[in-house]
């Protein structure tokens, strides 16, 4: 389907979206013939644990860990880890109970994300092909291993289009400490036209879209701008006038068109003064050590209202010390409590927020990271990376709150019960969304790509 | 009536020839047909009802038992429809009888082929009768298509789109007064510095180079560049094609007192590195074996892709789906840069120096491939105790880069003991890994370390090297990054995975050519490349001369005869002009001698190229694509061109050449670096120096490059988009790059007559008398540099006719 797009346009291959340009043209080739697609959803909003968040101290409980708490780790089987030789048994440093009406166990870090367990559906046993961060985030972000595929957000804006012409279909909220492994490259358009492309904001910051306004103190003023660009108009229409036939001179002028839109929407949405202080202390936005992660998860919710068709919330930077994401080798009581603390509650409040207005039922939340990390100890309070078996979750639109999907081990080390990978995720993402995963794609370098590979199955028995 | 007939005529004949008396073949008509409806489900690791037909036995299993037919077709007694393709549309009774047929012949596998039923791509070229110009192919399909081609474009089109197709730039004022006639400037610009620079880039897309290695902590690659001045030299310089090839591949092995020919090779390297999985993962690992294979799969991908156009990379998980290539064949390819790694490789630019320095590296190599079995025995020794300190070693590495700087005496007095636990847990370590090998091999390591160290003293006792990022065969190890040595085994992967290695194979190419590969299993790594470097610029690999002519049509056309330029097999376009894509080959590799500089004057100074590129609507009404170029394109200039541009009319370009790599934004180096381009200081040297010398980061790359379409690194770019969004708008009107390039630009026409010397800069041309006044009142009013800054986002500043 789609892979006849970037050959049969009428200019080479002129790829640009107006309107509903492309993404509507994607969309009604991808759905046609398959009326079983329903739409449950319309968008999405992930949030990305880099460095990779545990397992074993958030929602995979397993009593064996404190039982067997100091003993040698022996799953029965060679362990071969990233970095070092298994450590002993190591319990979380957090308590465990159960939550909500499913009864769901999840440890003291993320208690208030206990109180939304009947709204989520658990996946506990996902796999990665890699167990390094760049090549597995990537597979968590593309769908591939390797550098250079479009991330799932601009498939999906690809192929659904979008729903608000004044701003981008897909924004990237990065964490402000830093970019995650790999970088923007996480959120890239890879072969896929660059419109597509994650639309990175830098909430708070003083200059939260990249060359959206003239730099300040320069030579520019409103009324330059307005003159100009009604100048620029009549020239580029004058030039239009001998060279007819040619969609991309005006695609050019309309773009100017929707920029001035842009510069008007995109204030509107990230002023966040205009919330009420119960909204604004749900985020946590009161306290120093939730408001980053707070104003990022009301921001998303304002961007997801007004029609944004994919969200990626970032917490944690790179892998470098002093820590600053998840990936805690050395001291996971102290680097994974101190990020648990500070997205608890703001994630929370987000799921909260948007099922009280009502947006909940056809939004997707996603909880990803790149793996997990191991049940027993690196060095003495540390846990090294776990490719074998970790958890996500799902909440929202079209998705059965309360249940949790295959299994680990008793030790929280490898994936015995349905094995999952994130093909599958995405895979049921997109079946959320109304598209037909083996369907979707693009043909580059001689294959026809697509976000989940040759792989990926509908994980149905979390949908409701 | 007649002509639109005759158009679909024309479009019939453009399609493959279908199974004709010739019989059906399976290669040519009924493996794509069964790739595209049957292989969705029924492939891979767990085919739906265990039935495979991505792989020839599964499929003649079905075909020869009744099941295939059975399945597509229903049953014609009670109606029902086709159990397959499950839940889709059924095959097409034409479809379905060419399936009969082929079963009806016996369900054989042709995968040998034959010249009739042969791909396009694979036939021998072959020099057709009648025509012998382009403009006379190109009127051929006019003339079947009841096309006529357009009027010669005016002067200043000319020479507006020569300019920018050959150096990238817009031409001066003193290059519109010094023009005589077309021919002598296509000379004069084929001539200067500018084109190597302007085509190196097409280059470099094709070899996705960057100057950091990508993936998580992308670090700076320092040493990338001197293969980025070698295509610019080659390029100026008009290489022969096949040298061009060669160098590239082999250049090092086949010209061993060139030092240029050595840093040519940085294209086998010019890819994505996964630092991580090469320097950090433990040698023997599930995941070390993984980041090799996965290495040299870019390299093949792209060598593959940028030489012969060809998707070699889809058979490593199973036979090609489309193409005649095994997956075996794509392994031998593997087996084929079995022997090198990515590193930074030191060289002199005296070629006897150079000579001295590679031999002694060789000396190197075999010495350590002497010591190393028995340093593994070392560093591989284990006991339970040793496991015991193994942890209690990490565990203080850990801790005391997690406590980094001490900030009080208790963190200090941490430090100190753990630094003095660590020491004794070595010492300790150290005489535990010396009694479990023993004092014979102790000894021996000694020994043979004499020999190792012996080369290192003369290798130091040498000047100085230079650099370049490129393929090794030798290097010095770093953390548990360390050379092959000898090429390692190479086998067949089950499914592709790592997990499931089958037989090991040979050294080889593709095998559907039927050309010589002279190198085998007992071949080191630089027999191997030889050996590739050759079946690749073979003047009968067909595939190679085919595809470099097509990339330099694309480029001068902005759509190549074949539209897809990395791609020559069944799920690439057809060719629009079979007969001037094979005449235009053999012209290149027999008549020009394989010389780049002669093919791109063939190509400007013809009459196609000449045409205006308006819009006809009788025309467009029979090929609105322009498939047969009645017209000439318009080209909306690239990221860089877009760059340079504005630089050149702002009065600004530096057009310094060659060197290290220019970091147009704040770098921090790091455990994961900073690359930030919001804190670029441009007031910095070398600012404003050309965009093909831009320090191109993988990971992070320029916004502002991004937005004008400026491809990620990583990916394998034969051929870019364009897009023109809103951000891209909001990047031309506000980004701090065109805001400064504004002022200065307005400083360089500043003085009577202003807005004149403004236009005639950014366009050329004379301002119409209305241009004039409404520029002249919006300057009066707004400044020079608003008027700077609405030139640069103009349509006429942004393509060329």
């Amino acid at each position: 389907m789609s892979s006849s797009l970037p050959t049969s346009p009428s200019r080479r291959d002129f790829l640009f979206r107006s309107g509903g340009g492309l993404g509507g043209v994607a969309l009604a080739s991808l759905l046609s013939g398959s009326p079983a697609f329903d739409a449950r959803a319309k968008r999405v909003v992930q949030i990305f644990l880099s460095g990779a968040a545990s397992q074993c101290d958030t929602f995979d409980y397993k009593p064996l860990l404190i039982k067997k708490a100091g003993e040698k780790f022996d799953p029965g089987e060679k362990v071969e880890l990233f970095q070092s030789n298994p450590g002993v048994v190591m319990p979380s440093p957090w308590t465990w109970k159960p939550h909500g009406q499913c009864g769901k166990w999840v440890s003291s870090l993320l208690r208030e994300m206990g109180s939304c367990v009947d709204d989520m559906a658990f996946v506990h046993s996902l796999i990665s092909k890699s167990n390094i961060h760049g090549p597995a985030t990537f597979l968590q972000t593309t769908g591939f291993i390797l550098p250079g595929f479009p991330s799932a957000g601009a498939w999906i804006s690809y192929a659904l289009g979008t729903m608000n012409k004044n701003l981008p279909d897909f924004v990237v909220l990065p964490d402000p400490r830093g970019v995650p492994p790999n970088g923007p490259a996480n959120w890239g358009a890879g072969f896929l036209p660059a419109s597509h492309q994650g639309t990175s904001i830098r909430v708070g910051t003083l200059e939260p879209i990249q060359d959206l306004e003239a730099p300040k103190q320069s030579f520019i003023t409103k009324e330059s701008d307005r003159d100009g660009l009604a100048l620029l108009k009549a020239l580029n229409e004058q030039h239009r006038v001998e060279r007819t036939g040619d969609s991309r001179l005006d695609a050019r002028i309309a773009s100017y068109e929707m920029a001035a839109r842009l510069q008007l929407s995109a204030p509107e949405v990230l002023a966040l003064d205009g919330e009420t202080d119960a909204t604004r202390k749900l985020y946590g936005l009161d306290d120093a050590n939730t408001a980053d992660m707070g104003r990022r998860c009301l921001t998303a919710r304002r961007l997801l209202e007004r029609g944004v068709r994919f969200v990626q919330i970032w917490s944690g930077a790179d892998n470098g010390f002093p820590r600053r994401n998840w990936d805690s080798h050395e001291n996971l009581a102290k680097d994974h409590g101190a990020l648990g603390h500070s997205i608890d509650r703001p994630i929370a409040a987000l799921l909260k927020d948007l099922k009280s207005r009502g947006l909940l039922q056809d939004t997707i939340v996603h909880w990803a990271t790149e793996f997990g990390r191991m049940p027993c100890s690196q060095g003495s309070k540390g846990r090294d990376h776990n490719p074998f078996g970790f958890t996500t979750w799902l909440a929202g639109g079209g998705i059965r709150g309360g249940v949790s999907y295959g299994a680990t081990d008793d030790w929280s080390y490898k994936a015995v019960d349905k094995p999952a990978h994130g093909y599958d995720i995405h895979a049921t993402m997109l079946h959320l969304l109304g598209v037909d995963h083996t369907r979707l794609s693009f043909r580059h370098n001689g294959i026809d790509r697509r976000l989940t590979d040759v792989h990926g199955h509908v994980l149905r028995e979390i949908l409701a | 009536m007649v002509r639109s007939e005759l158009a679909a005529l024309a479009a019939l004949c453009a399609l493959p020839p279908l199974a004709a008396a010739a019989g059906v073949s399976y290669q040519r008509d009924v493996r794509p047909l069964i790739a595209q409806r049957c292989q969705t489900c029924h492939q891979g690791d767990s085919p739906a009802a265990s039935i495979n037909l991505a792989e020839f036995p599964g499929l003649a299993r079905i075909a020869h038992s009744g099941k295939l037919i059975a399945a597509i077709t229903g049953d014609p007694t009670t109606g029902s429809p086709p159990r397959m393709p499950k839940g889709l549309t059924p095959l097409a009774s034409a479809d379905v009888d060419l399936l009969r047929r082929w079963i009806a012949e016996g369900a054989r596998n042709d995968a040998a082929g034959t010249e009739a039923n042969r791909w396009w791509s694979l036939r021998p070229l072959r020099k057709p009768a009648g025509p012998n110009s382009i403009d006379a192919f190109i009127a051929a399909k006019w003339k079947e298509s009841g096309l006529k081609g357009s009027a010669e474009a005016d002067k200043r089109t000319l020479i507006r789109r020569v300019h920018f197709d050959l150096t990238g730039l817009a031409p001066t004022p003193p290059d519109l007064q010094k023009f005589t006639t077309y021919e002598k400037l296509v000379d004069e610009l084929l001539q200067s510095p500018r084109y190597g620079e302007r085509w190196a880039r097409h280059w470099l897309d094709v070899a996705h180079y960057g100057d950091s290695h990508g993936y998580d902590k992308d670090k700076p690659r320092q040493n990338a560049w001197p293969y980025r001045d070698w295509v610019i030299g080659a390029l100026n310089q008009d290489l022969p094609y096949a040298e061009f090839v060669q160098q590239q591949v082999a250049g090092d092995v086949l010209y061993p007192g060139d030092p240029q020919a050595f840093t040519a090779t940085g294209f086998l390297a010019a890819g994505p590195w996964d630092f991580v999985g090469h320097q950090e993962l433990k040698e023997g690992t599930v995941d070390k074996n993984l980041t090799r294979v996965l290495d040299r799969d870019d390299v093949v991908t792209q060598v593959m892709s940028a030489f012969t156009s060809t998707t070699a990379h889809c058979a490593r998980c199973h036979d090609h789906k489309f193409d005649p290539i095994p997956q075996a064949d794509y392994y031998r390819l593997q087996a084929a840069f079995a022997g090198i790694d990515r590193a930074d490789r030191p060289f002199d630019d005296d070629p006897v120096t150079h000579v001295r320095r590679q031999t002694l590296l060789v000396d190197r190599r075999r010495a350590q491939r002497r010591v190393q079995p028995l340093l593994d025995k070392v560093e591989f020794a284990s006991s339970p105790e040793i496991v015991e300190l193994d942890i209690r070693l990490q565990d203080a590495s850990l801790l005391l880069a997690h406590l980094g700087t001490p900030k009080t005496p208790a963190e200090q007095a941490e430090k100190e003991r753990l630094t003095k636990r660590r020491e004794d847990d070595r010492a300790r370590r150290t005489q535990l890994v010396d009694a479990l090998v023993g004092p014979e091999i102790t000894s021996a390591i000694a020994e043979r370390q004499a020999e190792t160290k012996a080369v290192d003293a003369k290798l130091a006792a040498m000047p100085a090297p230079r650099f370049v990022y490129g393929p090794a065969a030798y290097f010095p190890r770093v953390g548990n990054f360390r050379p092959s040595l000898q090429p390692r085994p190479i086998a067949l992967l089950a499914r592709g995975d790592v997990k499931s290695p089958g037989y090991d194979v040979e050294p080889g190419a593709l095998s559907m050519l039927g050309l010589p590969f002279d190198a085998d299993g007992a071949a080191e790594d630089g027999a191997r490349r030889t050996a590739l470097a050759r079946w690749i610029a073979s003047p009968d690999n067909m595939l190679t001369w085919r595809s470099i002519v097509n990339r330099v049509w694309h480029y001068h056309f902005g759509a190549g005869l074949v539209d897809t330029p990395n791609d020559f097999g069944r799920l690439g376009s057809q060719p629009s002009h079979p007969e001037l894509l094979d005449w235009l080959a053999l012209w290149f590799r027999d008549e020009a001698r394989g010389s780049l500089k002669a093919l791109h004057k063939l190509i400007l100074t013809s009459a196609v190229y000449k045409q205006s590129s308006g819009d006809r609507a009788d025309a467009a009404k029979i090929d609105a694509p322009n498939r047969y170029l009645w017209r000439m394109n318009r080209a909306r200039l690239e990221a860089e061109v877009v760059r340079d541009t504005v630089l050149q009319t702002a009065g600004k370009l530096d057009v310094t050449m060659g060197g290290p790599a220019v970091r147009m934004f704040f770098f921090k180096d790091d455990h994961s670096p900073v690359y930030d381009y919001a804190r670029f200081d441009p007031s910095s040297p070398g600012a404003n120096r050309r965009s093909i010398y831009r320090f191109t980061v993988r990971s992070v790359v320029d916004p502002f490059m991004d937005r004008l379409d400026c491809p990620d690194p990583s990916v394998l770019t034969p051929k870019r988009n364009t897009t023109l969004t809103a951000i891209q708008a909001l990047a031309l009107m506000n980004n701090p790059f065109i805001v400064r390039m504004s002022e200065a630009f307005a400083q360089r026409v500043q003085g009577p007559d202003a807005v004149r010397k403004a236009v005639q800069l950014a366009f050329q041309r004379e301002p119409s008398a209305e241009e004039f006044k409404q520029l002249s009142a919006y300057a009066a009013q707004h400044g020079l540099a608003n008027l700077a800054r609405l030139l640069f986002n103009t349509n006429e500043f942004l393509f060329a006719d």
